[in-house]
């Protein structure tokens, strides 16, 4: 049967919205009688606090209530929404608030206030005596006997040590020609989400908490709050936004705001909201820097025969993520990329008295894939293989048993087309050997591999999959879906919404994603995250639709006399297969199961029958039959101004096996979003801090640089490899992620090309270029 | 200590999407802040407080202007344009069709400020290149969409504009 609306670049419904200054963030949201709170936040890395006295603070006029350690809950958790708070695998090593500092910005007191000025005010009344503890910021040094110690449950500072082993590391080495080891290092960088954390708790006085936050995992931030409050579950509900400012795994923990504005209503017997600025924005959320040490054994004609990785995660404070994220990029950054017999990885995720790392995009396979396909460069490089080839050589293949998941097959994978139609695109094979243009400003063209991705999280331990989905017909023949999972702005509300209405045989606009939605009125569905919403909440949107079609051609087969699976919806008509005369709109179907028992009409009155009768709907809870990869391929053309050390992006092209494109416009503006925040991560984000007193220097856009309309490719083309993925919502698999982390080792290798430099550590700002052509010295 | 200081309201008159408001507000209230708190017009967001993000940009007086930079006090007797007022009679502005159609937005946070500043760079210059268009949004970050879909939401419109003009219609 051919699609109408699956495939298309249909208009997303939430854009009128949207360009008109839609209302619904939850920035915007007002309660009566809220309350505004600030928090007061440590000027010291790693401190004890000896005393807090709040009573000034107590008495100025407005001030509801204050909050201190010896208020909070001294209950250890996790924030980290994906996985169960008390899950094996995970760390709780957090308190909302504690009366041990281990990073400059940790809240050790809130005030809840008539106005926001007045909280600020009330902030400067609160005396804290600290007690200075040794620090320490680099996690070499804090791995080191004798460093200052941030827990007591972790020796040496390592929070998680995982360990993985395949083959005969050794006996891989004693096979290959050569080997090549090289040091790689990533920076902190931000999501930059443009709508800040913020968030209204309302505890009503029985015991029961509504929470409106911008997050993007509405069941998650109920089970972590209630687990830190010490409640039930069924205590807290958490209102659905229908839209959110970003979140690219920003928001993908429980932050200091929930929690603390929820014991503040408590104690104020009102609303509390809590908006963060900026600057507590940067210091809430970032993606971990990473220092891998790679070695890698090669046969002389390129093919792998040993491959060791060990690296370093700085997770800052506290575990939270880092105690995951480490895990996928062991496997999905190193171990999984390529076939290899002999491999071993391990990983240190590291306690340092610097911010708490949290989750983005490409959650730990970018600082991966920046050390191992740079790494592959420059061994074709010295031994004159061609890099294209190289990686055809040591890829998996279509039809292997998939590396990660059990029972799966990587029936629909597509690297070796992702790399032969990538390079024709950008004519990679026309490129000249590096450093061979004339004149100061020198091209170059370079590409990077992501071989292996995820489509959800299935099969991965302690990490919940399962969607769900309710849609219900009304008597106009529009339908309402509502769904838990959360759209951040890379267009779920459209994808979902076109899986709808492809089944159901509506025309796109009238499907909408109900405005309200919250956690007591729709299933479960794990978060947006880990590039799983179109897959796995579109399985379970499509199954929901499936219930509320069958009752749908059920009720149609009866009044058109004929047999239920006879019948087909299409453009908001039932027709009798072959016989496009009999046919019935949907909204008549409708409008007959929710009818009277008897319609009086001019004929008299007329009975229907029992089984007619009832709202037609369709309700989901499921997860997805798998967990298949994408794979995926970006190269870049750059120019390099050897006597100014600037890199100018000049075109990009990548290439993702996604299975079936739903929305092709959106999943341009995907690509096109990744390649945006990488090439800041390439070459010019970097949150820094103060060596001594570890006070961030980056926290506003003028200091952070990310790029703006002006740094932009002229070109970034994406090539969709499409196939029909047989686990997928019409054939789709994902896309979100790779883009992402792809393009900072292809912008390296092109930089490798145009110049003849090699850069390891990122950003690759102006400076390190100068210095590696020596044109400036080295520190 | 202990006492919150009295501050004298001033009081600020605009007209803001075509309609006269007047407020007594703080002297060091912002302009942003008056726009959403005060006349609760929230399509005016907020992604920074340091001038930077422009999430927050309206059209003082015709100019576009970052409206957590400018004082509530600063815009008395001015005219004041935000992205609630570019829809007339029901009818999207140009603009806003485009953004819509041409998968111009993501989040849709920095939309709003997006659209004010093409607003203004379509004032100036009806035909704006592709490079003239990348510096008259760079003071506008947008971290979902990559720029591209902006791009041609902006020429789109500007096309637009240009036969409307040529058909005698006023936009």
């Amino acid at each position: 049967m051919t699609l109408s609306i699956i495939g298309k670049s249909v208009p997303r419904p939430d854009a009128r919205d949207k360009v008109t200054g839609g209302k619904g963030y939850p920035v915007n949201v007002r309660l009566p009688g809220m309350l505004h709170a600030k928090m007061l936040r440590s000027p010291y890395p790693h401190a004890r606090i000896l005393r807090i006295d709040t009573r000034a603070a107590e008495q100025l006029p407005g001030v509801k209530a204050v909050l201190t350690p010896a208020d909070c809950p001294q209950r250890k958790y996790t924030t980290v929404y994906f996985v169960p708070t008390d899950a094996a695998s995970m760390v709780r090593d957090m308190l909302v608030m504690s009366d041990t500092v281990r990073y400059a910005g940790q809240p050790v007191a809130a005030v809840a206030a008539t106005s926001i000025e007045i909280a600020e005010q009330a902030l400067e009344l609160i005396e804290v005596e600290y007690e200075e503890l040794p620090f320490v910021f680099d996690p070499e040094e804090a791995m080191q006997p004798g460093a200052p110690q941030l827990h007591e449950h972790a020796e040496h500072n390592i929070a998680v040590n995982p360990v993985m082993e395949f083959g005969d590391l050794e006996a891989g080495f004693a096979a290959a020609d050569h080997v090549f080891e090289g040091v790689y290092e990533t920076q902190r960088v931000h999501t930059c989400y443009m709508e800040p954390r913020v968030c209204v708790v309302d505890a009503d006085g029985n015991g029961n908490f509504v929470v409106h936050s911008s997050m993007q995992h509405l069941f998650g931030l109920r089970e972590k709050l209630a687990y830190v409050l010490g409640i039930p579950e069924s205590r807290v509900r958490v209102i659905k936004p229908p839209y959110i400012g970003g979140g690219f795994g920003g928001k993908l923990d429980i932050g200091y705001i929930e929690p603390i504005a929820a014991l503040l209503s408590v104690r104020a017997n009102r609303p509390v909201r809590i908006e963060q600025t900026r600057y507590e924005d940067f210091i809430s959320t970032a993606r971990h820097p990473i220092k891998v040490y790679l070695k890698t054994g090669i046969t002389k004609d390129g093919v792998f025969t040993a491959r060791y990785a060990k690296s370093i995660l700085d997770t800052g404070a506290h575990a939270t993520h880092g105690a995951e994220v480490i895990n996928v990029h062991g496997a999905f950054g190193f171990l999984l990329t390529y076939r290899c017999e002999h491999r071993k990885w391990e990983g240190y995720s590291v306690y340092t008295n610097n911010m708490v790392g949290g989750g983005y995009r490409g959650y730990g396979s970018p600082q991966a894939c920046f050390a191992v396909e740079s790494q592959i460069d420059e061994i074709c490089d010295e031994l004159n293989l061609d890099p294209i080839e190289f990686r055809r050589k040591n890829a998996h293949q279509p039809g292997d048993p998939h590396p990660f998941v059990q029972g799966m097959h990587l029936d629909t994978y597509a690297f070796d087309e992702c790399l032969t139609r990538g390079a024709e695109r950008i004519g990679y094979a026309q490129r000249t050997p590096a450093n061979t243009d004339a004149g100061h400003i020198k091209r170059g063209v370079g590409f990077a591999c992501q071989p292996l991705w995820v489509s959800g999280c299935l099969g991965f331990p302690d990490i919940y999959e399962h969607s769900g989905a309710i849609i219900k017909l009304n008597v106009d023949g529009t339908a309402d879906l509502s769904t838990a999972a959360m759209d951040l702005g890379s267009g779920q509300i459209t994808t979902l919404c076109q899986i709808a209405a492809e089944a159901l045989g509506l025309p796109m606009e009238a499907v909408r994603i109900t405005e309200t939605a919250d956690t007591t009125t729709v299933p479960f569905d794990a978060p947006s995250h880990a590039s799983r919403v179109t897959y796995s909440a579109g399985n379970a949107v499509l199954a929901a639709a499936n219930v509320a079609k069958e009752r749908m051609l059920k009720v149609a087969g009866i009044m058109l006399e004929a047999d239920a699976g006879d019948l087909e919806a299409r453009d908001g008509r039932i027709t009798v297969k072959g016989s496009p005369d009999i046919s019935i709109a949907i909204a008549d179907v409708v409008r007959r199961a929710e009818s009277p028992f008897i319609q009086v009409t001019e004929d008299g009155p007329g009975p229907t029958t029992v089984e007619e009768k009832g709202t037609i709907i369709g309700l989901s809870s499921t997860a997805p039959a798998g967990n298949p990869s994408p794979a995926s391929v970006g190269f870049v053309e750059v120019t390099v101004d050897t006597e100014t050390g600037e890199v100018r992006v000049e075109r990009a092209v990548y290439a993702h096996d996604l299975g079936k494109v739903i929305n092709p416009n959106g999943a341009e503006g995907q690509v096109e979003g990744g390649f945006q925040q990488a090439i800041g991560y390439a070459l010019m984000e970097n949150l820094q801090f103060d060596e001594n007193s570890g006070a961030c220097l980056t926290g506003d856009f003028l200091d952070y640089k990310m790029p703006t309309a002006v740094e932009m490719p002229r070109s970034i083309e994406s090539i969709f490899i499409e196939s029909n993925e047989p686990t997928g919502p019409y054939g789709a698999k994902s896309l979100s992620e790779p883009c992402i982390t792809v393009p900072a080792p292809a912008i390296a290798n092109a930089i490798f090309n145009a110049t003849g430099v090699r850069i390891r550590d990122l950003p690759i700002t102006p400076e390190k270029i100068l210095v590696a052509l020596g044109k400036l010295p080295s520190e | 200590m202990n006492t919150i200081e009295i501050i004298e309201k001033v009081s600020v008159e605009v007209t803001i999407n075509g309609q006269r408001q007047r407020r007594d507000v703080e002297p060091r209230m912002l302009l942003v802040q008056f726009i959403r708190d005060e006349l609760r017009l929230t399509g005016t967001h907020i992604g920074c407080d340091t001038t930077y993000c422009g999430a927050c940009t309206v059209l003082l007086n015709g100019e576009p202007v970052k409206s957590c930079t400018v004082l509530a006090a600063q815009a008395d007797q001015c005219e004041i344009l935000t992205v609630e007022g570019l829809e007339q009679d029901g009818k999207l502005h140009p603009l806003q069709e485009a953004f819509a159609e041409h998968h111009g937005l993501q989040c849709g946070y920095c939309t709003p400020g997006m659209l004010m500043s093409s607003v203004a760079l379509l004032a100036d210059n009806p035909s704006p290149g592709r490079k003239e268009i990348r510096k008259g949004i760079a003071g506008n970050l947008c971290r979902c969409t990559g720029y591209h879909n902006i791009f041609k939401a902006v020429e789109a419109a500007a096309e637009e504009m240009r036969e409307g003009a040529d058909h005698g219609h006023q936009i």
